[in-house]
C-alpha cells in the first residue's frame, strides 16, 4: 500500500493502492507514517500516488461496512498523526497531486511544503456530506493558508481544480499535464536536497516556529472530528452514498 | 515644497509635500546591506517618522533596490570579524521593526533587483510596486543560510503556504511572477514606466486623512503581530548561527569568485 525508495537524498514515497484510487486505510496510514519516521536523515521528501489520482480520501466502503465507527476513528488519528509527522519532519516535504486529492487525501496538504499538481486536478474537502467533521484537518490547513479560503474550503463541499486551488495559494506550482506532476514534484525535492549547509532544515524548522500548530491544536482537531464519528448522521450518509454508487 | 534634509550620502531622503521618498545610494554595491547603509537608514527613518509627510517611497539608486546583505561584510575571511553577521543582522531586524512601525504609509518602490534581505523590506512596507522584469526573491537557502530574520514579514506578506514555498524553493523570480503570488501589488509594464506609477500609487495614498491612514496602519500591525520584536530579533540570532557555520562559509565565498 506504500511504497518507498531513496534516490539521493530524496525520500520517494508512494501511496500504493491504484486499483482504489489510494483511497486510504488504517493499516496504510500506519506505513505511511513509518515510512517517514524511519528516515529522518533524508534531505527532501516527495510524496506520490501511483495510478491514474494521487488519493480519494478513505476508504469508505471500508468505513460504511464498519457501524461501529472504529475504521473511521483509526483513519482519522492515523490522518493527523501522518500530517503531524510531516510537518514535523526536518526535510522539506514536496506532495505531488495529479487527478485528484480529495478528502483525506487533500488533508495531506497540510503536511507538505510545497504542493506540485496538474491544473486540472481536483481537490477539496466534500466531507462533511457524509456526516464528516473535517476539523481534523484545520489546524494545519490554517497554518498553511489564508483563514478564509480554509474556512470556505472545509465547509462547501465543491471541488476545485487545481488552477483554482493555484490562485488560492492550496496548489504552488502547477503542470499542464497530470503525467508530469511526479517528474517536476521529484525535480524540486532533488533540488532542495542538493542545496547546501543546514540553510533548508533551519528555514523549514524556523517557519514552523513562526506557524506553529501545537500539539493541543491539533488534538482539538482530531477530537472535534472523532466525537461525531459513529453517530446517526454518519452512518446514514455512508450508507446511503455506498448504495449509490 | 520640497525639503531635502541633511543625511548621509549612503541613503537620500528628500521630502515633498506629504510624500516622503528614501533612496538607497550605493548603485556600484547594487544597495547592498553594509553597516553605513543600515544606519543611514535607520537615521533616515528616523527623521521621516517626525515629519508631516503620510507616505513613504523607499527605492534604490541604479539598477537595484538592494541585492541583500553585503557579502563581503558577512564573509569571515574577508571581514576577519566573526561578529560582523549578527551585527548587520540584528541592526536589519531592527530597521525592519522601525519601518513596520512608522504612521506612514510605506511603499517599495521596486526598481529593479531586490534579493534576500532586500527583498524582506520590500514585505515590511505596506504596497510593493514593480515591473515585470525586475528581479525577486530569496535565494538565500541556496548558498547554505536561512532567512529568518526576514521570515517573519514574508509570512505576513504571502500568507504561510506561500512563504514557505518561496524561501525553501530558494531562486529569483520576474515581477511578473512576484505580482503573480502576491509579493508585488501593483506592476508597471516596464522599468521606464514604474517612477509615474510609484507616483500616482503614493499620491493617491498621500490624498487620505493622515490620522486615519496611521489609525488604520496601526490597528493592522497590533492584528497581525507586527509589534512582536522578539520573533524578528530571534530570526536575526537564528539566520547569524547559520551563516557563521562552514558550509554557508564557504558557499558564500564560491559565489563572491563567481
Amino acid at each position: 500500500m506504500i511504497e518507498t525508495r531513496d534516490e539521493s537524498g530524496v525520500l520517494i514515497i508512494e501511496l500504493a493502492r491504484a486499483d482504489k484510487r489510494n483511497a486510504m486505510l488504517p493499516e496504510m496510514l500506519e506505513l505511511l507514517h513509518d515510512a517517514i519516521t524511519s528516515n529522518t536523515d533524508a534531505l527532501a521528501i516527495a510524496i506520490l500516488g501511483q495510478g491514474k489520482t494521487f488519493c480519494a480520501g478513505f476508504d469508505l466502503k471500508a468505513c460504511a461496512n464498519d457501524p461501529s465507527g472504529d475504521t473511521m476513528r483509526a483513519l482519522l488519528t492515523g490522518l493527523s498523526k501522518c500530517v503531524r509527522t510531516l510537518r514535523q519532519h526536518p526535510a522539506p516535504v514536496v506532495l505531488g497531486v495529479h487527478g485528484a486529492a480529495v478528502a483525506g487525501g487533500c488533508a495531506l496538504l497540510g503536511g507538505a511544503d510545497i504542493v506540485v499538481a496538474d491544473r486540472h486536478a481536483k481537490l477539496g474537502y466534500p466531507v462533511v456530506k457524509i456526516g464528516v467533521s473535517p476539523a481534523v484537518s484545520s489546524p494545519f490547513m490554517l497554518a498553511s493558508m489564508r483563514p478564509g479560503i480554509v474556512r470556505t474550503r472545509l465547509l462547501d463541499t465543491d471541488l476545485i481544480d487545481g488552477e483554482h486551488a493555484y490562485k488560492l495559494g492550496m496548489v504552488h506550482e502547477l503542470c499542464d499535464a497530470p503525467s508530469d506532476v511526479h517528474d517536476r514534484a521529484v525535480e524540486i525535492a532533488e533540488s532542495i536536497a542538493s542545496k547546501p549547509g543546514s540553510g533548508c532544515r533551519e528555514t523549514k524548522r524556523w517557519l514552523n516556529e513562526i506557524c506553529a500548530v501545537s500539539d493541543e491544536q491539533a488534538n482539538a482537531g482530531l477530537n472535534a472530528s472523532l466525537e461525531l464519528t459513529g453517530n446517526n448522521e454518519e452512518r446514514e450518509r455512508l450508507a446511503a452514498l455506498w448504495g449509490e454508487s | 515644497m520640497t525639503n531635502t534634509p541633511a543625511t548621509s550620502s549612503a541613503v537620500l531622503l528628500k521630502i515633498e509635500e506629504r510624500v516622503a521618498t528614501l533612496t538607497i545610494n550605493r548603485p556600484d554595491a547594487r544597495n547592498a546591506m553594509s553597516v553605513e547603509i543600515l544606519d543611514a537608514m535607520h537615521d533616515a527613518v528616523d527623521e521621516i517618522k517626525d515629519s508631516a509627510s503620510s507616505v513613504l517611497v523607499i527605492t534604490g539608486a541604479g539598477r537595484a533596490l538592494c541585492a541583500g546583505m553585503d557579502l563581503k561584510a558577512v564573509l569571515i575571511e574577508l571581514s576577519g570579524d566573526a561578529g560582523m553577521g549578527e551585527r548587520l543582522l540584528t541592526r536589519l531586524a531592527e530597521l525592519t521593526l522601525k519601518i513596520r512601525g512608522l504612521p506612514q504609509v510605506t511603499v517599495a518602490s521596486v526598481n529593479g533587483a531586490a534579493v534576500g534581505g532586500g527583498c524582506g523590506l520590500t514585505c515590511v512596507c505596506d504596497v510593493t510596486i514593480s515591473h515585470s522584469d525586475a528581479k525577486l526573491g530569496f535565494p538565500e537557502v541556496d548558498l547554505g543560510i536561512c532567512p529568518a530574520v526576514i521570515a517573519p514579514w514574508v509570512v505576513k506578506k504571502l500568507g504561510p503556504g506561500v512563504a514557505r514555498r518561496t524561501m525553501l524553493m530558494g531562486g529569483i523570480m520576474s515581477g511578473e511572477q512576484a505580482y503573480e503570488i502576491g509579493l508585488v501589488d501593483q506592476l508597471a509594464p516596464n522599468r521606464d514606466a514604474l517612477e509615474s506609477l510609484t507616483n500616482n500609487v503614493a499620491q493617491r495614498l498621500a490624498s487620505g486623512g493622515p490620522k486615519a491612514l496611521s489609525a488604520t496602519k496601526r490597528l493592522l500591525n497590533e492584528l497581525d503581530g507586527s509589534f512582536d520584536e522578539t520573533l524578528v530579533l530571534k530570526g536575526a540570532k537564528l539566520s547569524a548561527s547559520v551563516l557563521a557555520t562552514p558550509e554557508a562559509q564557504a558557499a558564500l565565498a564560491a559565489r563572491m569568485k563567481r
